[in-house]
């Protein structure tokens, strides 16, 4: 009798040595060693440096004390007022309504400019790529300037008007966060739908019209579930911009916006209470893969089958 | 069922005229080919029909009513596209129940027309899978069923069977054909299959740069073709320029002065004498022999044999004539002329025709 063990391992000796031999000479991969270097160097050692940080006895006159403990995580997620887990909530809440306005607003965008055959068409393109084209405090003060709660523009302009009263509050709360997160992220947004939208055949659209289905039901039963790879992308990317966006939520928010990256920092820099921070900073990280780990697996079912 | 009027239509694009003064009426039951090089407008027009264009003028009618200005899915038609545009996303069964969905039929009627419609195309097993598991001719059938199942007024078929291999084309013509009897739909096939366009047809359109040239018969258009674009485009044909020597209606007979002598046509309108024109004839209608022919009253061309070709079905030449002409012959497989050999080409005054240029 033959033994299928012995055959299988001489089969795979023999590829096993044909093979590599090639592989290990050729010199480009040696290419990837500045990439890697610089990844190990600033981000995989700060990375984990903040993973042995979180664990540290914390300390008042020192940046941490001798010795290990999980209690940083504990004060955290058992905190009696919740006031952690609240602010996670809210970032994650923040995260979602940010991805749902882009993805409502993006879509109609990226649908458009996928099937314009207008000679503007790189002239939209460079609109929908311009809040990346100026820096995010420079478009931030911008918004000030719009929103402000007592000299913005749109509250004198309305109050000039006679229209309103007393100003509006459009700044320093989530209203005015989410506008300028939207704004900035819509481009993130749209990009992979107008790379979805584009790869659907037209004539799909108009069979669906053949067969008696007005443009919005075209849109909901053919072209919507077809683009769905791109939302997905879109979606997960928006997401992940926004609860781990910083900038704009001080800039637009204050204090008053609290989310996770705000109150991170906030232990960090001002109460340098560093090893309780990077406690913090690591709920956020592993809420939000949590997050994006269950949407995935939920979107992949809905995708199977057209990508 | 529904008849089609089409009146005056014209579509523009900035300042060309895809389609210009387009009249058309189908019957009821009618399947009519447009068939012409691309470009021609054929598909334009199949377009303005379905309501993805609007005409820039005229009129489109099924049974009397006006449907330009209604968008496509108004208009209860069923469209079979080149390439199939089946939905990806969707198994068979929910691509055949999509425009049921649309017109809300009840779930026990859809799911009873779906099987109906599956065994027609004969695909009546295959209601699970997605289109991307089917080959490229079940798709074509599962198109075909899709636009059918509706009961649409109008079938609308644009270059359907352009993307399969040419022996499932061939097949797929008698299927199409005897499915649309059966079915009875009025229906319009775009095509630039001139063989595909005989094969399927009641009528065919022949359009060339957005203008009808000639609708009728098969046998028609090959025959009694009206315009050298029409002759040249259906199949092989021979021109023989010349003059008007006499045209007599009565006999439905015309004799034309040429370069090979004086050849008769059977022509049923009287031509002015000494206008020019030009005398077609098929190669299959011209046959070869080693002598003179004694009959006087057929036409008679010397020549010698040029090239000569083998087709299985027929023997093909190409025979120099007097005056640079060039007559293509196809003979019988088993007459053998080789190359060099002198021979006459001769023909029956029926079996040609005249182009009034």
């Amino acid at each position: 009798m033959t033994d299928p063990a012995r055959v299988q391992s001489t089969g795979t000796a023999r590829t096993a040595s044909a093979r590599p031999s090639r592989r290990r000479w050729n010199p480009t991969h040696f290419l990837v060693f500045p990439t890697v270097g610089l990844l190990v160097a600033f981000l995989v050692f700060p990375y984990l440096n903040m993973v042995v940080m979180s664990f540290r006895n914390p300390s008042t006159s020192q940046v941490f004390a001798p010795g290990f403990t999980v209690g940083n995580y504990l004060d955290a997620i058992l905190d009696t007022d919740l006031y952690y887990l609240e602010i996670l909530w809210d970032t994650m809440v923040l995260g979602a309504a940010t991805t749902a306005i882009c993805l409502a607003l993006g879509f109609p965008v990226a649908y458009h400019l996928a099937r314009t055959s207008s000679r503007f068409k790189s002239v939209l393109y460079a609109f929908v790529l311009s809040p990346l084209l100026v820096g995010v405090v420079v478009r931030c003060y911008g918004w000030i300037i719009i929103l402000g709660n007592n000299d913005g523009l749109i509250n004198t302009t309305l109050m000039d008007l006679g229209l309103i009263d007393s100003p509006m509050t459009l700044m320093y709360n989530t209203f005015g966060v989410s506008v300028g997160l939207v704004h900035i992220f819509l481009p993130f947004m749209i990009l992979p739908l107008l790379g979805a939208i584009q790869s659907i055949d037209p004539a799909l659209e108009e069979a669906a019209q053949s067969l008696g289905a007005s443009r919005l039901r075209t849109m909901l039963r053919v072209v919507f579930p077809l683009s769905l790879p791109g939302v997905q992308a879109g979606t997960v990317l928006v997401f992940v911009l926004t609860i781990s966006s910083y900038v704009i939520p001080i800039l637009l928010g204050g204090f008053s916006v609290m989310i996770m990256p705000t109150l991170v920092v906030q232990q960090l820099m001002d109460a340098m209470l560093w090893p309780f921070g990077a406690a913090l900073a690591f709920i956020l990280s592993i809420a939000g893969a949590l997050v994006v780990y269950v949407y995935f697996r939920l979107t992949s079912r809905a995708i199977r089958g057209i990508a | 069922m529904t008849e089609l009027a089409i009146r005056g239509l014209s579509k523009r694009f900035g300042d060309v005229a895809a389609v210009d003064g387009f009249e058309l009426e189908i019957g009821d039951h009618e399947l009519i080919s447009l068939l012409g090089p691309s470009g021609c407008g054929k598909t334009t027009t199949l377009r303005c029909i379905a309501g993805f264009e609007e005409p820039t003028a005229g009129h489109i009618l099924f049974d009397d009513r006006d449907v330009v200005g209604l968008p496509p899915e108004n208009r209860n038609i069923g469209m079979v596209f080149q390439n199939y545009a089946l939905f990806p996303h969707m198994t068979v069964r929910q691509n055949l129940a999509f425009g049921l969905e649309m017109r809300s039929v009840p779930k026990s009627e859809m799911a009873e027309r779906i099987a109906r419609v599956l065994e027609t195309v004969q695909l009546g097993d295959l209601g699970e899978r997605y289109p991307r598991q089917l080959s490229g001719g079940q798709q074509q059938r599962i198109a075909l069923a899709r636009a059918m199942v509706v009961e649409p007024s109008i079938l609308l078929l644009d270059e359907p069977l352009a993307n399969l291999d040419a022996k499932l084309r061939e097949e797929m013509r008698f299927f199409v054909r005897s499915l649309q009897k059966r079915i009875g739909i009025t229906t319009v096939y775009v095509t630039h299959d001139q063989a595909e366009a005989m094969v399927i047809s009641d009528r065919i359109v022949v359009m060339f740069d957005g203008h009808i040239h000639q609708v009728g018969a098969p046998d028609e258009i090959y025959s009694r073709p009206v315009s050298r674009e029409v002759a040249n485009f259906i199949g092989l044909t021979n021109f023989v320029e010349g003059r008007v020597q006499g045209a007599d209606a009565a006999a439905g007979e015309c004799r034309l002065e040429t370069a090979v002598g004086t050849l008769r046509c059977a022509y049923p309108e009287t031509l002015d004498v000494g206008r020019e024109v030009a005398l077609i004839v098929r190669p299959e209608a011209i046959s070869l022999s080693a002598a003179a022919p004694a009959e006087s009253g057929t036409n008679a061309i010397p020549g010698r044999v040029g090239e000569r070709y083998f087709l299985g079905n027929i023997t093909g030449y190409r025979i120099s004539c007097a005056d640079d002409l060039l007559l293509q012959v196809q003979d019988d497989p088993w007459a053998s002329f080789d190359v060099g050999d002198e021979v006459w080409c001769t023909f029956d005054a029926a079996h040609a025709w005249i182009i009034p240029d």
